[in-house]
């Protein structure tokens, strides 16, 4: 495995990576053994530090996972007005898809899926907590580091959501931020492709 | 009798200078109705004024005015957000956003007591989008809290509560000189911004957004600017945009009843935020601006279960976060996508619940 890739390794785990990143470490991940390996180490490393039980981490998923990407978002690069429609759909199949993969992974994911729950619940604290954490909340604002549990496939699925919810929402979020910031207009060029 | 008229002019200048730099001075006098009073009072004030000002800038935090330099950039950022609205000027500003570069033309001109604005891409699509008689009495809650007016005379220190301001000299810009108005944030829920001012007009020159250890996120500047009034040039374009015109927040009732009797609210926006249109119960979206800052949350329900989790991504200052979950028995998917830190994103989505909509 090549330090580049190990870089690119290691931004995934820390939910850093770029996308070209992500890209090739998921052609390479198939035909190197040694990057898979370093995949489950680091999933386990994080795992145990997350307080995760360690079944079903050795299963690699990320051909299955790479596939369903691969699919998914050959066509949404594409800016056609149709289409643009049928992202929102389409999103939701990626998630829908990779998870799939991941709780087709059996019961060993079960467990995880609990521990999604747990965290998931831990995390939805009261406000007036979460704000008296100060410290807490300046790493997570910055770090990126997302909740703990996760699995990395989810991870990635949940990103690309991100990504076309940005595309699907950005417009409708200019409209009203072009009328409240001190730039008029100028928050539209926020905007890949404008829509009349 | 002459000598004293003259002092007197002489005390006025300064006093006035005083009063447009410092909220504390203007406060003053305007309380205890000296205005038109004698010299001696006035030289009084102005002594004890600048005494408080020279010895204890942690004292005058306490007092219920705003330290000198925070009013001053208050009142800059008040002229900013006036100049923007008010003046006739065209140029051609670029925009840095990762690596990725843009240059617009923008036009603004006032005619009637209303402004009309556009921007007309000149990289990348041909798109404009324009903004037409828009009533200049017709002030957006973002631009409310940028003009305080007569509240920061009574010490009110609006965003100096959440930024932190510094003036200094600044760049030239688009061949003009800038005042420098660097702003941090105090708490960890935005961003911080280096904006250039036109020293002349108070014209927003020049922005840079600040993220985390200085690290750029944005950056916008005219590279030419003119204040003349003028159509945009002839440019190829192929998509035309009338911008919306949201409503302001209305008073509570105007809207028809939702659909369901389930609404969603949003529980928490970090402090200075405030709703920028009238949301009804059921529309998919809220936004909320400090005045400098904007976000938007938007709602939508799941017609099947989602794996819970969340994930962002960021181009330029603009982040979006996407959290699946379960609301109350309904699966949901919170986007919030705005120019503000993922965190601020993460515990705006953390704070949203179902509450149940009560007649009007």
């Amino acid at each position: 495995m090549s330090e580049k890739m190990r870089e690119s390794l290691s931004a995934l785990m820390d939910d850093e990576a770029s996308e070209l990143e992500l890209q090739r470490l998921l052609t390479r991940i198939g035909d190197d053994a040694g990057l898979r390996d370093s995949w489950c180490r680091f999933n386990t490393v994080r795992s145990v530090l997350a307080g995760q039980q360690l079944a079903g981490l050795d299963r690699d998923i990320s051909g299955a996972v790479r596939e369903a990407i691969g699919r998914e978002s050959a066509p949404l690069t594409s800016t056609s007005r149709h289409q643009r429609w049928l992202r929102p759909l389409a999103s939701l199949a990626v998630a829908a898809s990779v998870t799939g993969v991941v709780v087709l992974g059996g019961q060993q994911l079960a467990q995880l899926e609990n521990n999604d729950a747990r965290a998931l619940a831990s995390s939805v604290s009261p406000v007036g907590l979460v704000n008296s954490l100060g410290a807490t909340t300046v790493q997570a604002s910055y770090g990126t580091r997302s909740m703990p549990g996760l699995e990395p496939a989810t991870r990635t699925a949940y990103r690309e959501l991100a990504r076309q919810r940005m595309q699907r929402y950005l417009q409708e979020h200019v409209e009203q931020a072009s009328l409240n910031s001190p730039q008029g207009l100028l928050p539209f060029v926020r905007v890949p492709q404008i829509q009349e | 009798m002459n000598g004293v008229a003259r002092t007197s002019v002489a005390l006025n200048g300064v006093a006035r200078t005083s009063v447009a730099l410092n909220g504390v001075a203007r406060t003053s006098v305007a309380r205890s109705g000296v205005a038109r009073s004698s010299v001696a009072q006035r030289l009084c004030l102005l002594s004890v004024t600048l005494a408080t000002l020279v010895f204890t800038s942690v004292a005058m935090a306490q007092l219920p005015a705003c330290p000198e330099e925070q009013a001053t950039a208050l009142s800059l950022l008040e002229r900013m957000s006036r100049a923007s609205t008010e003046l006739d000027y065209r140029g051609v500003v670029t925009v840095q956003r990762g690596d990725e570069m843009q240059v617009v033309q923008v036009s603004h001109f006032v005619s009637d007591g209303a402004s009309s604005e556009s921007i007309t891409r000149l990289t990348g699509q041909g798109a404009r989008v324009s903004r037409k008689d828009h009533p200049l009495d017709c002030v957006h809650p973002g631009s409310q809290l940028l003009q305080l007016g007569q509240a920061l005379a009574r010490g009110d220190c609006g965003l100096a509560r959440h930024y932190r301001f510094k003036v200094s000299e600044g760049d030239r810009v688009a061949g003009r000189q800038a005042v420098r108005l660097k702003v941090d944030p105090r708490d960890v829920y935005r961003f911080g911004y280096v904006m250039d001012l036109d020293q002349d007009t108070g014209l927003l020159l020049k922005i840079r957004y600040v993220g985390h250890g200085d690290d750029t996120l944005e950056k916008s500047q005219f590279a030419n600017l003119s204040f003349s009034r003028g159509e945009t040039g002839d440019s190829d374009i192929e998509v035309e945009h009338q911008a919306r015109h949201p409503q302001p927040p209305a008073a509570h009732g105007d809207h028809p009843a939702p659909m369901s009797s389930l609404v969603w609210r949003v529980n928490w926006v970090p402090e200075g935020f405030v709703a920028t249109d009238s949301a009804a119960p059921g529309q998919a979206r809220r936004t909320y601006t400090d005045g400098l800052a904007a976000f938007s949350v938007f709602l939508e329900e799941l017609p099947r279960e989602i794996r819970p989790g969340e994930g962002m991504v960021r181009r330029g200052a603009t982040t979006s976060y996407s959290r699946g979950l379960r609301l109350g028995e309904r699966p949901v998917l919170v986007t919030v996508i705005g120019e503000v830190p993922v965190n601020t994103a993460r515990m705006v989505a953390d704070s949203i619940a179902w509450e149940v909509a009560h007649a009007d």
